[in-house]
């Protein structure tokens, strides 16, 4: 398990976020915790596995798509602090996700 | 000798995520052709107004006809494709843009997906289409193993590593759509076509489509267009002519196309939709090269 500090944690949410404004073509400003990322944003799944593959090379983690849709299955992302919470736990665990 | 390609997307787009990502000259250009092609085929342009399998095919159209304007924009920026490829009905709308077929006959084989449709409502067929997003080819094969017969349900096109559309019998395609959920897909999706798009079983129902695809003689291309059902450079009209016919009921591998693009050199991927899908559902090596999409230019 990799440790995750703070400023890794206010990095990968800063990426988040920025790509999601980038992507759904909305102010950065108006995205908070408590956006929910299909909904408010109208994001797709296909923009999901984009940032999966941008944050993967970003940190060099290995991490297969198909550990993290099982870990979707128990954890559904409905908000942007979901999403935040889960890449933190990728850039954790890694493939090991699925366990958590 | 190839180092810019253009790639077509095919249907599912619906018409106003393509229609916003043009500006207003292309919007100008886009609404020119599509008041004279929906006058001349007896379609309404208020989409709502059409009879049902009408309005099927005036979307599909809608994407053919942004395609265009994305392309002849390309064109006169400078841009210009060494090869092309087409991702299912993309088949048809890479085929006018390269000057094998005018472009009113490529509309009307759109059209003519009406007939298939009336055959498959004929013969009582149920039949449907999905999407699997984060598991690839293999993976999705390895879940069908011993689960689906290819008569139930087949991989339809092995889009990427992150995407794959399966086709087949609309019970077995929701099954099969649960069953890569609990394998840990991000996301499955049913179409609800009431088609079966690249199954071999749509040959029997398309049968007019495909007469009509071979009732003109086809023009060679302006540029070559490689094949994506097994990858062979075509340039030849007729050859043309056979990947319509083809499309229909034929399974693609968009995957294996691209890959034999970049391995033939090409550095450099254009993507003709309005709205980059072709770049959202493919995957370069990005050692070896990129996707460009209107946006961006």
């Amino acid at each position: 398990m990799k440790e995750i500090t703070e400023a890794i944690r206010q990095e990968l949410t800063d990426l988040i976020f920025n790509y999601y404004a980038e992507e759904c073509e909305v102010d950065r400003d108006s995205i908070t915790m408590d956006t929910n990322p299909q909904e408010d944003l109208e994001s797709d799944s296909l923009m999901f596995v984009e940032l999966i593959e941008l944050t993967s090379e970003k940190y060099d983690l290995d991490v297969k798509l198909q550990s993290i849709g099982k870990y979707l299955l128990k954890t559904p992302m409905n908000s942007m602090k979901d999403v935040v919470d889960m890449f933190c736990k990728i850039y954790q665990y890694g493939n090991e996700i699925v366990n958590q | 000798m190839y180092q810019k390609a253009f790639l077509f997307n095919g249907i599912g787009s619906k018409p106003e995520k393509l229609l916003v990502k043009l500006s207003p000259a292309l919007t100008e250009k886009y609404q020119y052709y599509m008041d004279a092609e929906f006058s001349r085929l007896g379609l309404q342009t208020a989409l709502e107004k059409n009879l049902p399998y009408d309005r099927k095919v005036a979307e599909w159209l809608i994407s053919l006809i942004c395609d265009r304007v994305v392309f002849e924009y390309y064109l006169s920026q400078g841009i210009v494709p060494d090869i092309g490829a087409g991702y299912s009905s993309g088949i048809v709308s890479i085929s006018a843009c390269f000057g094998a077929v005018p472009h009113e006959f490529a509309h009307e084989i759109i059209m003519m997906n009406r007939s298939t449709m009336r055959a498959l409502e004929q013969h009582h067929q149920n039949l449907d289409m999905g999407v699997v997003i984060g598991l690839d080819y293999q993976s999705v094969q390895e879940i069908f193993k011993g689960r689906f017969t290819p008569e139930e349900v087949i991989v339809g096109s092995a889009n990427s590593i992150i995407c794959t559309m399966i086709t087949g019998q609309a019970e077995a395609v929701e099954k099969a759509l649960a069953l890569c959920m609990e394998e840990g897909a991000m996301k499955a999706i049913r179409f609800q076509t009431g088609v079966a798009y690249h199954h071999p079983c749509m040959k029997q129902y398309s049968q007019e489509y495909n007469d009509f695809c071979g009732s003109i003689a086809y023009q060679n291309p302006e540029y070559p267009i490689i094949s994506v059902f097994d990858n062979r450079i075509m340039t030849e009209g007729a050859e043309i002519m056979r990947e319509n016919q083809l499309n229909v009921y034929t399974p693609i591998r968009w995957d294996l196309t691209l890959k034999k693009l970049t391995d033939l050199g090409v550095t450099e991927f254009f993507d003709v939709s309005a709205n980059g899908a072709v770049d959202k559902f493919s995957r370069i090596n990005r050692r070896k090269g990129r996707i460009y999409t209107l946006a961006e230019l």
